[in-house]
């Protein structure tokens, strides 16, 4: 019989709501994992925050992943919940660029952006793992309608200026190549023996048969010009019908030519935990989830509110801001607890009553710069000239990525892509150059791969983390060794002040580090305001 | 430089998909190539000074003018800033990183699979002795290579 069929026994929901109202998040995950339910992701299903301590009142700093998932969730707890945001739109880097924006960095670079109603660029985040069980959660309670995204194309390019001429070569071939040309050597070195004191006689033949499958060998455990290789790499010709349909067969790049052109290097990229499909994106843009959130929470939001204290004592939290409008009125707001998210890089920065341990594991953390690039183009040219639908070409150039869009295929007019993601060394000399300077370089570099850019180009815009007023940065970048000396201080309430966001996780960058740093630290304060409301 | 191995193991726990790996035979961490030179960006980095630090990296956050900017927080002014009077400060401040700043001595493992910029003592000297005599700055004094060097090897984790 099915759990939970049986009228006369406890259902399956009925006794993890018993567990989760009685014993909190963790004993609900233990339970839930002991059912079968819960994969291994940090993320414990629904948080069950109940019986909020009457008129007990929550600051969140912050309108990013994770201040919007704690208001949101402490509301729901019976909390009063006001969060405070610098920006005038909440989602923080969950934020998505669209026709008609405006965008100002740090040094008053301005920028417009120009693209044709329905296409956009996500400057921060842009993909949703299988295995981000919050994210994914969250957007389907709130209705962010999700869609694939396209992380592995293997019509799309791997490119390197230095290899082929700087032709850019097909995912598919490299793929198919260089599986080929290891397969057969691997059989080869079985063929002579060399693995007889390692692997039984049997097995060696159920691994010639597994290379030959895996390489696309022909017969004789050879990777060679011909219908098993072209049946992986692709063909000269295509096979197609009548009396000129008779497929030609393409030559495999030989090994050495492989090895040397280094492209190999971006095969197991869709093999990463974290690009691995299904990945998924909302449609319409990754700004979709904070929208949400927003609409949830509405009036609860203080927009404009620039935080330039943060002071506490024992009975609360006293923040004060600014109105970053013209007046610049100071207001200072007053709660028991405090949940702030601001990011490390600006929190430094501001006076805030916390000790030694927190006050130094705040100023720990330099954070990453990274660019992106949203290129608008007059006609998807990379779908109609190249039959390149969604994915991402990846080249040894600053720019780093190509990624087309993984939504509106085959439609008429304008297209948006991706044209660079750019990290490191590069990063740092794309964000010392104008915003203008940035979108010609990057047209530039990806001419080299994409011929049509500079006819095809209708716009671009350029967003660098580090000139983003409200995070001057990407990512806190943790080391090792500063994680194990500050991480548990970063994590640990002060008095009445608990931080969470991207930084406050082993999920550095991701949504999801935010979001269940947000979770985790909420927990936590519940279970201070429940027992009493002790700051200790 | 981190290993392979390392590398990979970084990448796993990151955002990105972008495959700034090392090219067989490379010396640097980084995939990436500047335009017509033949060199990496890491390599290139190498041979700029001075002014071509300042406006590759420094203008990136300090601004063009050296003025900084103001957000929700600031980057300060490389302009008329008073503690530019100790050449130390600047160049612990660029060996080791400061608060929200990264370190470009290049600090070994920074946790993250991209290459970072990275100046050398010489390169560090320069910069200082730039911004020092620049945007309105008057600074009496200059740090040379050998200072830098000194102080690198004062310093713990450079």
């Amino acid at each position: 019989m099915r759990e939970g069929a049986s009228e006369s026994s406890v259902t399956r929901r009925e006794l993890l709501s018993m567990i989760g109202m009685s014993a909190g998040g963790a004993a609900m995950y233990q339970a839930m994992t002991s059912l079968g339910l819960a994969a291994d992701s940090g993320y414990k299903g629904p948080i069950q925050l109940t019986g909020a301590p009457t008129g007990t009142k929550v600051l969140v700093l912050g309108a990013g992943i994770a201040g919007l998932v704690s208001a949101y969730e402490l509301r729901k707890a019976g909390y009063q919940v006001q969060v405070l945001e610098y920006n005038s739109r909440a989602g923080g880097r969950n934020w998505t660029l669209r026709g008609g924006d405006r965008y100002t960095e740090l040094g008053g670079f301005t920028q417009q952006c120009e693209f044709d109603p329905g296409l956009y660029i996500n400057p921060g985040p842009w993909r949703l793992p299988y295995h981000h069980r919050g994210m994914l959660s969250y957007c389907k309670a709130l209705g962010v309608q999700l869609e694939p995204f396209i992380q592995v194309n293997y019509n799309a390019y791997l490119h390197s200026s230095r290899a082929f001429g700087g032709k850019p070569q097909r995912f598919r071939t490299i793929k198919a190549d260089y599986h080929g040309h290891v397969a057969e050597l691997l059989a080869k070195v079985v063929q002579t023996k060399k693995l007889d004191a390692a692997v039984t006689a049997e097995d060696q033949e159920r691994l010639l048969e597994s290379l030959r499958e895996w390489g696309a060998l022909d017969n004789d455990l050879s990777y060679i010009k011909g219908p098993f290789s072209n049946d992986r790499r692709g063909f000269e010709v295509d096979p197609g019908g009548g009396l000129s349909g008779k497929p030609v067969f393409s030559e495999p790049i030989g090994l050495s030519d492989l090895l040397s052109s280094g492209l190999w290097q971006a095969l197991p990229l869709c093999d990463i935990y974290d690009m691995q499909s299904a990945i998924f994106q909302p449609v319409g843009g990754m700004g979709m989830v904070g929208q949400a959130f927003a609409r949830e929470l509405g009036p609860l939001i203080r927009y404009n509110a620039k935080v330039v204290n943060i002071d506490q004592d024992e009975r609360g939290v006293s923040v004060t801001y600014e109105d970053t409008g013209a007046a610049k009125t100071r207001q200072t707001a007053r709660a028991d607890w405090c949940v702030c998210t601001i990011p490390l890089s600006i929190l430094g920065q501001i006076p805030m009553k916390v000790g030694t341990p927190m006050a130094q594991a705040i100023a720990a953390c330099p954070y990453a710069g990274s660019i992106k690039v949203g290129l608008q183009f007059k006609r998807r040219f990379w779908e109609e000239d190249e039959q390149i639908y969604g994915g991402i070409s990846y080249t040894d150039l600053p720019i780093s990525n190509i990624s087309y869009p993984s939504s509106g295929y085959f439609s008429k007019g304008k297209g948006v892509l991706l044209g660079a993601y750019i990290w490191g060394v590069d990063a740092s000399e794309f964000t010392a150059m104008s915003p203008a300077e940035r979108v010609a370089k990057v047209l530039d570099y990806g001419s080299r791969i994409h011929p049509q850019y500079h006819q095809e180009f209708d716009n671009g815009i350029a967003v660098a983390w580090h000139r983003s007023p409200f995070t001057m940065g990407c990512f806190g970048m943790w080391t090792e060794e500063a994680r194990s000396r500050h991480y548990e201080d970063l994590c640990n309430f002060d008095g009445r002040i608990v931080l969470a966001g991207e930084h406050a996780s082993y999920l550095p960058a991701w949504q999801e580090g935010a979001l269940m740093s947000g979770l985790d630290a909420i927990d936590r304060l519940h279970r201070r305001a429940l027992a009493g409301g002790s700051a200790a | 430089m981190m290993s392979f191995h390392r590398l990979r193991h970084a990448l796993a726990r990151i955002l990105i998909a972008a495959p700034l790996l090392s090219l067989a035979g490379g010396s640097e961490s980084c995939w990436s190539q500047a335009e017509g030179t033949g060199m990496s960006s890491t390599d290139r980095l190498k041979t700029i000074s001075g002014e071509g630090i300042f406006r590759q990296i420094c203008q990136g956050c300090h601004m063009p003018d050296a003025k900084g900017a103001s957000g929700a927080g600031k980057y300060p002014a490389l302009a008329g800033d008073a503690a530019l009077a100790s050449t130390e400060f600047m160049a612990i401040t660029l060996l080791q990183g400061r608060r929200n700043m990264p370190a470009f001595g290049g600090n070994g493992d920074v946790g993250v699979f991209f290459t970072l910029p990275t100046l050398n003592d010489e390169q560090i000297a320069d910069v200082i002795n730039y911004v020092r005599t620049n945007f309105g700055n008057h600074f009496k004094g200059k740090i040379t290579p050998a200072q830098v060097k000194a102080l690198r090897q004062s310093l713990p984790h450079s």
